[in-house]
């Protein structure tokens, strides 16, 4: 009886413990190895399904946000992006290459 | 001398990506440039050797005394992605230009099975832990050396007139194929 227990607890105890140590070294690392990234990036891909399905010929959606933030792309690029998200993306991206072009023309 | 046996046949012999065909996607997918073929073989030596490390320490210590020994595919997958994943962290802070070269090959050495298939070789010739470290990178290297190899062919080739059918992915398995001929010959060696 006491082995029969035995076998089933210490799988998962193992697994999870072994999970956990892992999972806090990941953390670390990325806490303590972060690269400051422009936070359009954040906003683009919050918007996107972030299933990345490469649909869009791009690897993953983070490489998808990047390639709009760069202007080369628009929402459309995005095959199952929903209607209401895609128009939302759409006018995000309108407005920030307004908000980069002002300056420029201002100093002018 | 049976180490050095140990590296040549691991190297050579049981070439992980000619012989063994062990994580072909990524020999296919990254070896068209020297540049990225390198830094994915350098960073493949690095997981698997970490990776042999981890999993035989872990085998060894914890599951053999708990005699879970069956448990040591998924053990080892655990192991073997988060490892990747620390690795992707890393290599983003400290090379951005080999993070965008690798691109999606970098989270997909999580599931190239040369890191799955060397941990277990590991375990299924129960060597010593120096035998490990030695087979573990001998195997890494002969990864970095083969798509070296393939990685200058296929750049020569582009300025080859090729037939039209066979521009692309299908000269790049002819070139594949003839390699891994030339390698199943170095079995005649021992």
């Amino acid at each position: 009886m006491g082995d029969t227990i035995r076998a089933i607890l210490i799988p998962p105890l193992v697994l999870g413990l072994l999970g956990l140590i892992l999972g806090i070294l990941i953390y670390l690392v990325a806490k303590y190895f972060a690269v400051q990234e422009d936070t359009r990036l954040d906003d683009i891909e919050k918007m996107l399904p972030r299933a990345n399905c490469g649909a869009c010929g791009f690897a993953g959606c983070r490489d998808l946000a990047r390639a709009m933030l760069e202007g080369k792309i628009n929402a459309t690029a995005c095959k199952p992006i929903k209607p209401s998200d895609r128009d939302a993306l759409n006018k995000y991206l309108d407005e920030m290459v307004k908000a980069s072009a002002q300056p420029a023309s201002s100093a002018k | 001398m049976e180490l050095i046996a140990l590296a040549f046949t691991a190297f050579f012999i049981e070439n992980v990506l000619l012989t063994q065909f062990l994580g072909i996607c990524s020999f296919i997918g990254v070896g068209k440039k020297r540049s990225s073929s390198l830094g994915m073989g350098l960073a493949v030596i690095v997981v698997i050797v970490l990776a042999a490390i981890v999993t035989w320490t872990i085998y060894n210590f914890v599951m053999i005394p708990l005699q879970i020994e069956y448990m040591r595919t998924i053990v080892f997958i655990l192991v073997i992605a988060a490892l990747v994943q620390m690795m992707e962290t890393l290599i983003k802070k400290f090379s951005p230009s080999l993070y965008k070269a690798l691109g999606i090959y970098l989270p997909l050495i999580t599931t190239n099975c040369a890191v799955l298939g060397v941990a277990l070789t590991n375990i299924d010739q129960s060597y010593s832990f120096v035998e490990m470290l030695v087979y573990s990178a001998a195997i890494g290297f002969g990864y970095l050396f083969v798509m070296y190899i393939y990685a200058i062919i296929r750049e020569k080739l582009e300025y080859n007139p090729i037939p039209k059918a066979f521009q692309g992915v299908p000269i790049a398995m002819v070139v594949a194929a003839i390699l891994a001929m030339i390698f199943a010959r170095f079995g005649g060696i021992i």
